[in-house]
């Protein structure tokens, strides 16, 4: 998806002039993101609390910044908040605060939060009987919290039809844990599972299509293949890139690669 | 008809407020379930036996808070308060979301199963959560009331119940939330005590009156908001403070007392409470109460270590109760 290659020079100006923030993490999720927003997910930015929402929650939390562009581009945040991200005053950290935040649904960072707390969302509109959405975007390394394995165990007996989860599949799980198979372990925990390539937009909107998001039945799982870094060569991969501010030289580089 | 225990009134109130309040939803931990079943019958969906998985049904429970449910979280206090430390200081403490934990297993309630399923560190750790309100109801009545007054508002409400009661019974009307009861007026020391330990400061005021001591029993079934008028006031006019509580030394009531007195002169301070170690060995909780001194035997034994008997012994006289 070149088209985005705005939003990942967005994301890089914060990062450098913030001094903060995990860029790789974010261009991994970042398609995801952007393709959820403009194509998928029924919000308002005028009105961020709309009831009739869908709800988002970004479980791996350090993936922010690819939110925070693309809830500036809807029109939840303004140019000058993401100019102040990391800045005294400003509102943007480097993990989303949803006490602070228009359109952030939950504030995350330690990983293995979002994905339960939005089980107790999807449990609570199906009681209630309303029709809204529930998409949870998890981390394949936050894949080894033990409550993402306790919340998929509960989501999957409550049959909460109207919640799926998009896993980042960007390899960071096996970088530590290389026996992980994805698949077979949501498939087991009783999950509708399917492996797509999670940059290619036809490709995520095609596979949400194929879920019913009924309040009763089998929760979804999409298991996305991604790169983490994607779009800047030398910052794809699981090196030191991980959470490292670049200097000029290599601000430049990088500005260079997505021009 | 037998009294309910502190538990069971949890689950008449659950009951009857359910039935009025359909945001009221009840998450549990594989405890209580037959006891709860009649809320379970009469509030269908709201009602989930989530399984073993504290640190899930935590943040599970925020998550039915932003959407405006009134959630109580209940199992045994060390799985919750402990192991879901992080979910209730994050997913409800930082998102500002009201909740509740009902917690039994009190202290070293479950004495002969050991450390894990002591608890008699929470007061310490959740009074690290800005918001949070603590309460240790010692009688059916306390939790009903103090439930009912809490349980909407927009606080992470702790509630610590007893499996022993103090014995102690009080009117509807004698029972706020943050306010502390003077059971018993006194002169020259204030014995200020939280949960089941009450019954032992009433005894063992009846016997300190023989070393000449006229105490004053100041209860606290809200740890937090604490109520540091009273405690002021007391401490002010007898001089003497002895703290009795089932919690470690560390971050118990007395740590609070410690700090409402801090700037008042001339006022001694003792806490009975737990060692900061961990509680070993089994036997009832009678034994393990003994043991660490929180009987009226043991009160009467600090109160004479701590402050010796007053100059003159005092004419047991007779004080109004409440």
């Amino acid at each position: 998806m070149r088209h985005n290659n705005d939003l990942r020079r967005t994301i890089v100006e914060m990062v450098y002039r913030g001094r903060d923030g995990h860029i790789p993490s974010a261009f991994s999720i970042l398609d995801i993101v952007q393709v959820l927003y403009e194509r998928v997910l029924r919000v308002d930015p005028r009105s961020p609390n709309w009831p009739h929402r869908d709800y988002f929650i970004l479980s791996k939390g350090h993936g922010c910044l690819a939110l925070y562009v693309v809830l500036e581009r809807l029109g939840f945040l303004s140019r000058e908040d993401l100019d102040r991200f990391c800045r005294s005053g400003g509102i943007l950290g480097e993990h989303p605060d949803c006490t602070q935040v228009p359109g952030v649904e939950a504030s995350t960072g330690s990983l293995g939060h979002g994905f339960p707390f939005a089980v107790g969302i999807a449990y609570g509109l199906r009681l209630r009987q309303m029709p809204n959405r529930v998409i949870v975007l998890v981390g394949d390394g936050e894949c080894h919290e033990g409550t993402i394995w306790e919340a998929a165990h509960v989501a999957a007996n409550l049959r909460l039809g109207n919640l799926c989860v998009i896993v980042d599949w960007n390899g960071s799980a096996a970088q530590l844990l290389p026996q992980d198979d994805l698949p077979l372990k949501w498939n087991a925990f009783g999950w509708s599972t399917r492996v797509i390539d999670g940059h290619s937009q036809a490709d995520i909107v095609a596979a949400l299509q194929h879920v019913s998001f009924q309040g009763i039945g089998t929760p979804s799982v999409l298991l996305a293949k991604t790169i983490k870094g994607k779009g800047v060569p030398f910052l794809e991969g699981h090196g030191h890139w991980h959470h490292r501010i670049p200097d000029e030289r290599e601000y430049q580089a990088i500005m260079e690669a997505l021009a | 008809m037998t009294a309910p225990s502190i538990r069971e009134q949890f689950a008449k109130t659950m009951l009857q407020l359910g039935q009025a309040d359909e945001s009221l939803v009840v998450l549990v931990g594989d405890i209580s379930h037959f006891l709860l079943q009649p809320f379970a019958k009469r509030c269908p969906g709201r009602y989930l036996n989530v399984g073993i998985c504290e640190a899930t049904i935590a943040s599970m429970a925020a998550g039915m808070a932003k959407l405006g449910f009134r959630p109580v979280i209940h199992t045994i206090a060390p799985f919750l308060v402990e192991r879901a430390f992080e979910q209730i200081k994050l997913d409800f403490g930082y998102h500002r979301l009201g909740g509740n934990i009902v917690t039994v297993g009190s202290a070293f309630d479950y004495a002969n199963l050991g450390c894990t399923h002591h608890c008699y560190g929470d007061f310490a750790l959740l009074k690290t959560l800005p918001g949070t309100q603590i309460v240790y109801p010692g009688s059916p009545v306390e939790f009903d009331v103090l439930f009912r007054q809490s349980y909407r508002n927009s606080c992470m409400t702790y509630f610590r119940v007893p499996a022993h009661g103090h014995g102690q019974i009080f009117e509807e009307q004698d029972l706020t939330l943050g306010r502390g009861i003077r059971l018993c007026a006194g002169t020259n020391l204030t014995l200020v005590t939280t949960g089941p330990q009450l019954n032992n400061a009433l005894v063992a005021r009846s016997l300190l009156q023989n070393d000449g001591w006229d105490s004053e029993v100041v209860y606290l079934h809200t740890i937090r908001p604490l109520d540091t008028e009273l405690v002021l006031n007391s401490a002010r006019k007898t001089k003497r403070v002895l703290v009795i509580e089932e919690h470690m030394r560390s971050g118990g009531l007395g740590d609070d007392i410690l700090r409402v007195l801090s700037m008042e002169t001339g006022i001694q301070i003792d806490n009975l409470g737990i060692p900061d170690e961990f509680v070993r060995g089994y036997g009832s909780y009678e034994d393990h109460c003994r043991g660490l001194g929180l009987s009226a035997e043991g009160i009467v034994n600090r109160v004479r270590r701590q402050f010796g008997t007053p100059r003159r012994a005092r004419s047991a006289e007779k004080v109004a109760c409440l």
